[in-house]
């Protein structure tokens, strides 16, 4: 197990590698002149060439990727070109409430999809498994933008019950972290619920179709007995990935619905440095959120090897 | 049901406790997270909010933007314009302790003038020499006669930062901006608030609420969502389409008052096709400004036949509203086509202006193509002479000069078009040099009548400044330069 896992981080490396050049460039090929944009319309042509050369953004391009690069290794990535701070600190104070948030959003999301998705598989074709696949067709469809909306209009405007918006640390006030983040965690979880719930519902109607369970049923097991001890551990191992892919995309920032809630999280911090021109800050957090998806999924495959000794002989 | 009873007495509770906590503080909503804290290196319109609070201007402006005292209880103005001398008021200190006297005045104007990366010294490049006469006492000398020297000390350039403060956090200081003003700085979390404490040791008395929260809402419906909620007590700006929402909503009071900018349309005189003067008043020609200002801004905004909005100085009503005339623009095509690209930044109420604009042209045969750019962008083009037509405004100075100067004179910083003009050039620094403003605005006037001929530029709205605040909220003054001040505000 130990091996494997060594194996799957060493055959990462070069993968990051080439993230990182793709960040790199892909920031660089925005168009527009971020001392531009910082000095705004008063620039004088002598502040923008000082800007430009204390930005460093008179180096070659390889020269600036080689010296970002070596700097990103130490997990430093320069400094905020709005206002001086260190990205690694404005990272390090977004991305806990950004990983609170998706994790609270895929609790709700588990709470919803695991009994909805067993219910629809074992009732298939039933009045229950079609209202379900109902429900479950319309969180897929309905946009985070205006569920969002939807449920700051109903809790918080007609019904006053939740602020509708900010955020305060756990460690201040956990009550109130849980109270504010409860609308931006159900309306992530919704979404992401109605994806696992079909999943889990697929996988589980086709593990209900293996002889296993057959030979369970003949040796007079209830039926209950038989969806929780044998099926259902089998058929959470697709569901598994499907649960990894989802808290990955979550973390690479909620765009959307941390901008809607205005959470102080990743996703935020990432739209505002794109509109500000910030480079430093965007390059650093689309790094750290590759690397945030790509960890994830490291933590399924062991997980899955775990759960399934098949995968890790192969 | 007692689970849901539990959760409903969990949720109560909670949100009793918040209200209870900001019984004293009042929250406002802005429409973007202000991004720099320093006088010096400030670029944006909605640093000025916040560092209105925390920071005392030599002078500053009252509601029909006259200079008035603040910092300075009087000056004069000797030396046929060269000399500005200024006597302190006595007594003030930094809310860090320090003495406000005219060593520091000196400091702070000298760092807004000389620091590297300072975004003020083009409009201090007038200031030769800033003197020491006496502690009470500072003296400004001029290279040259600059008549809105006193309107530029009302923003940021007069601002006075502590010097002790200044030297100690270095290149941090806009992280940790130290004043005299009424409010002191506590902390700022990017994205989520600023958070201000009343200064009690105010020397014009301390401020009625405790603590100010700034809070960024990029989007006008969460602010306005957030306003109608009760998380914040107040917004600036408000959409256009809320406003009749909110001025019949019982519960919130709108101020809704003339602003000090202007927008409208640059062309490119630099290159074809509008080298051609007669194609640039042409399309001059199609805009119907009233109906724009009724159909997308709700009349939240005014027609524009300048660049000086009603109820500023030089406002002039010689200068008329240019009513659309479709025959008149055609006639100026001499019935050439004309076809060209007009650059604008993304955002909803820009689309729809473009489109707009675009059905207008069409009237007289005119073909525009729309393509937008994000913000940084379009300056960086517009440098680069890079454009036929954009869609540029402008925030306003609460002087003249500020509207007009860098506009139109030959190389000017903002001179998008590339216009150049030698009797323009000259009326611009006449008016700049001469003190009267009666005298400057005849200039201004003798000056637009050639700049609105040659059309480099179209105006077309006026902007207004749009507050929306709960109805406890009382003595925000409408200064039009769009700045809330809040030391005399209460909140009930």
């Amino acid at each position: 197990m130990a091996v494997f896992a060594l194996r799957r981080l060493l055959s990462a490396i070069p993968t990051l590698l080439i993230v990182t050049v793709i960040v790199f460039a892909m920031v660089k090929l925005l168009p527009g002149d971020p001392a531009r944009l910082i000095l705004g319309q008063e620039a004088t042509p002598q502040a923008l060439a000082e800007l430009r050369r204390s930005l460093g953004l008179d180096r070659s391009l390889p020269q600036q990727y080689l010296s970002w690069l070596a700097g990103a290794v130490r997990l430093d990535f320069g400094t905020s070109l709005t206002d001086n701070s260190s990205v690694s600190r404005l990272i390090a104070q977004k991305l806990p409430v950004t990983l609170e948030l998706s994790l609270f959003a895929m609790l709700i999301s588990l709470l919803i999809s695991l009994p909805a998705g067993i219910v629809s598989a074992v009732r298939r074709n039933t009045w229950v498994d079609r209202l379900l696949t109902l429900l479950a067709l319309s969180g897929i469809s309905l946009p985070n933008f205006f569920l969002g909306i939807l449920l700051i209009y109903l809790f918080s405007i007609r019904l006053a019950w939740i602020p509708a918006s900010g955020y305060t640390s756990l460690l201040e006030n956990p009550g109130r972290n849980l109270l504010l983040l409860l609308l931006p965690a159900v309306t992530l979880g919704v979404g992401s619920a109605a994806v696992l719930t079909r999943y889990l519902r697929s996988s589980l109607s086709e593990t209900l179709n293996q002889d296993y369970v057959r030979t369970a049923h003949a040796k007079g097991l209830t039926a209950r007995q038989v969806t929780s001890k044998h099926a259902l551990r089998n058929a959470l191992i697709p569901f598994l990935t499907a649960f990894g892919l989802q808290l990955g995309g979550l973390l690479g920032g909620a765009v959307i619905t941390e901008q809607i809630f205005s959470i102080p999280g990743f996703g935020r911090l990432l739209v505002d440095a794109v509109f500000t021109r910030d480079l430093p800050v965007i390059q650093g957090v689309v790094l750290v959120s590759a690397v945030a998806v790509f960890l994830v999924s490291f933590l399924v495959d062991l997980g899955y090897a775990a759960v399934d000794p098949r995968i890790r002989y192969n | 049901m007692r689970k849901s009873q539990f959760l409903m007495a969990f949720l109560s509770a909670a949100c009793l406790s918040a209200a209870c906590a900001s019984a004293q503080t009042l929250t406002v909503g802005l429409d973007a997270d202000p991004p720099r804290l320093d006088p010096a290196l400030s670029t944006a319109l909605v640093d000025r909010q916040v560092m209105n609070q925390i920071f005392d201007k030599l002078v500053d402006l009252d509601v029909n933007l006259k200079v008035v005292p603040a910092l300075a209880t009087s000056w004069k103005v000797t030396n046929g314009g060269l000399t500005y001398t200024f006597k302190l008021r006595s007594g003030v200190k930094f809310t860090d302790g320090t003495p406000l006297d005219a060593a520091a005045v000196k400091y702070g104007l000298d760092r807004n003038r000389t620091l590297e990366g300072s975004a003020r010294k083009n409009e201090m490049s007038s200031v030769k020499e800033v003197k020491v006469i006496d502690p009470q006492t500072v003296q400004l000398t001029l290279s040259q006669p600059y008549g809105p020297l006193l309107a530029v000390l009302t923003d940021r350039a007069g601002m006075i930062v502590s010097p002790t403060a200044a030297k100690k956090a270095g290149a941090d200081f806009q992280n940790n901006p130290v004043g005299s003003g009424p409010f002191t700085f506590v902390s700022r979390v990017r994205q989520d608030n600023i958070t201000l404490n009343a200064n009690k040791n105010y020397w014009g008395g301390a401020p009625k609420i405790d603590k100010l929260v700034y809070r960024p809402f990029t989007d006008g419906d969460v602010r306005y969502a957030n306003l109608l909620s009760g998380a914040v007590q107040a917004i600036t700006p408000i959409d256009p389409k809320d406003i009749s929402k909110l001025e019949q909503n019982p519960k919130f009071s709108v101020l809704n008052y003339p602003g000090i900018g202007f927008q409208g349309i640059w062309f490119n005189v630099t290159r074809a096709p509008f080298n051609n003067k007669n194609f640039r008043q042409a399309v001059a020609a199609t805009i119907d400004r009233e109906a724009i200002a009724k159909s997308i801004f709700y009349g939240t905004v005014t027609p524009a036949a300048g660049p000086f909005p009603p109820g500023t100085a030089a406002a002039s009503s010689a200068i008329k509203v240019q009513k659309p005339d479709i025959a008149v623009a055609k006639q100026k095509l001499g019935g050439k086509p004309l076809s060209f690209t007009l650059l604008t930044t993304p955002g909803s109420v820009t689309t729809q202006l473009a489109q707009v604009y675009q059905a207008m042209f069409a009237q007289a045969g005119i073909n525009a193509k729309i393509e937008q750019v994000e913000f940084g962008t379009l300056l960086d083009r517009a440098d680069k002479q890079d454009f036929d037509a954009l869609m540029l405004g402008w925030s306003g100075r609460p002087d003249p000069d500020g509207n007009i100067y860098d506009f139109f004179v030959t190389g000017g910083t903002n001179n998008q078009a590339g216009y150049s003009n030698k009797s323009v050039d000259s009326l611009l620094a006449k008016a700049r040099a001469q003190n009267a403003m009666s005298a400057r605005v005849a200039t201004y006037n003798v000056a637009l009548g050639t700049i609105i001929s040659d059309t480099p530029y179209t105006w077309v709205y006026f902007q207004r400044n749009l507050v929306a605040s709960v109805k406890g909220l009382t003595g925000l003054k409408p200064i039009p330069d769009g700045i809330l001040r809040f030391k005399d505000v209460d909140l009930k």
